[in-house]
């Protein structure tokens, strides 16, 4: 009882302190990671920028990340992107 | 200085070169110096990275794509194949996704991606030189002897190692900045330690690759670049403008090697106008070598009354080039 208490508590407080931190440095990373993959990957939407052959070596590291990273940098962009 | 002085005096120049423009004789001059070497008892290997690379003319033997094949005691032989090479490459990149997810296929873009990569011009510069690090780390040999592609494909890929390596980085930095945001994250969650970037030390080994490559064509110590002329203006205009390039990119050139020079005493004999005329303009020009180089300028060899191909005219070259 006490310990399922607790354990709430500490939900609600990493909640109210920690989780919006946590989701901004995890976005940031994903924007990182976003950039990553564009000098990596140029190539794919039309952007060369790292020679291939040697890239070529972080494609299966990559490969599962790169129909999103697609959609999103061939997606449709207006201001509202800004407010979120 | 002479050729022969120059590998008694540095023994430690292992990896050795002939450039200059095509068809001046590089790959005579590398099986001529390759024959020396072994008959002095080293054990050497000759390799050509040239898509029409000559060294199966030169000794008379289908070696193409074969691997290191012995021609005769202490020389082997070696014309690397840079379309088998990328292929094995593309299928190890497959094998690696395949095992690493387990599908059962390539995913389609990521073939196109594979496909479209393999196009690109860099490409083969890029497998050629991938390669040849795996040789030469290898480190069998006393010698290596490197039969360059004609000049521009060597300073291409010089410039693009350095560009590549400061891609590489640029984007080792990132992938650094990353991994940060990934341990803050795991700390405030007070999770344990993330796992290991395989991707950082992927870049990492490219890095190493890439440095490894052009290190063999400009270590001071263990590299002797030569340039192979002929005595005629627009070689020479072109070789000072090369060696001019070469210097940029820190390659150690050793020095010059003149080729096809018509002997002058046939000045002496019953000679028709038309070789008379060729000697005295390539006299000009001998002259204006030695002024251009000076001393640089390490062997003169003849035109021979026939070409060379087969060990026994390699023998009578290397005869010519390092003395008996």
């Amino acid at each position: 009882m006490h310990v399922g208490l607790l354990n709430t508590l500490c939900d609600v407080l990493y909640g109210m302190a920690i989780h919006d931190q946590v989701r901004a440095l995890t976005r940031h990373r994903g924007n990182l990671e976003h950039l990553f993959v564009l000098i990596s990957f140029g190539d794919l939407v039309g952007v060369p920028i790292l020679p291939p052959y040697y890239g070529m070596r972080l494609l299966p590291f990559l490969a599962p990340l790169l129909n999103n990273w697609k959609r999103r940098v061939l997606r449709e962009r207006d201001v509202t992107d800004a407010l979120f | 200085m002479n050729l022969r002085r120059i590998f008694e005096e540095h023994p430690e120049r292992r990896y050795i070169m002939f450039g200059g423009k095509g068809g001046l004789g590089k790959t005579t001059f590398s099986a001529a110096t390759a024959y020396w070497l072994a008959s002095q008892g080293k054990k050497v290997l000759v390799f050509s990275v040239d898509p029409q690379a000559s060294l199966s003319d030169i000794f008379q033997r289908d070696i193409f794509g074969k691997g290191p094949v012995q021609i005769m005691e202490n020389l082997w032989a070696q014309e690397i194949d840079a379309d088998q090479h990328i292929k094995a490459y593309q299928e190890e990149i497959r094998r690696k996704i395949l095992d690493m997810y387990g599908f059962d296929s390539i995913p389609d873009e990521i073939e196109q991606y594979i496909q479209a990569a393999s196009a690109e011009p860099a490409m083969e510069e890029s497998a050629i030189f991938d390669a040849v690090v795996d040789i030469v780390v290898e480190g069998k040999y006393d010698y290596y002897i490197y039969d360059l592609v004609p000049l521009g494909h060597a300073l291409y890929y010089l410039s693009m190692a350095k560009v590549y390596d400061e891609w590489i980085n640029k984007i080792t930095k990132l992938r650094e900045e990353m991994r940060e945001y990934e341990e803050m994250v795991a700390r405030l969650k007070r999770q344990k330690e993330t796992e290991e970037d395989r991707i950082l030390s992927e870049l990492q080994y490219i890095r190493g690759r890439i440095n490894a490559s052009s290190r063999i064509l400009t270590d001071k110590e263990k590299t002797a670049f030569f340039f192979v002329i002929v005595p005629e203006e627009m070689i020479l205009i072109d070789t000072r403008k090369a060696a001019e390039l070469f210097a940029r990119f820190d390659v150690p050139i050793s020095g010059y090697v003149v080729n096809r020079v018509v002997p002058r005493e046939l000045l002496n004999q019953n000679i028709p106008p038309y070789l008379r005329n060729r000697i005295q303009m390539q006299e000009k020009y001998l002259r204006q070598i030695d002024e251009m180089f000076g001393n640089q300028v390490v062997a003169r060899v003849p035109e021979l009354e026939r070409d060379v191909t087969g060990l026994e005219m390699i023998s009578r070259l290397a005869g010519i080039m390092y003395g008996k």
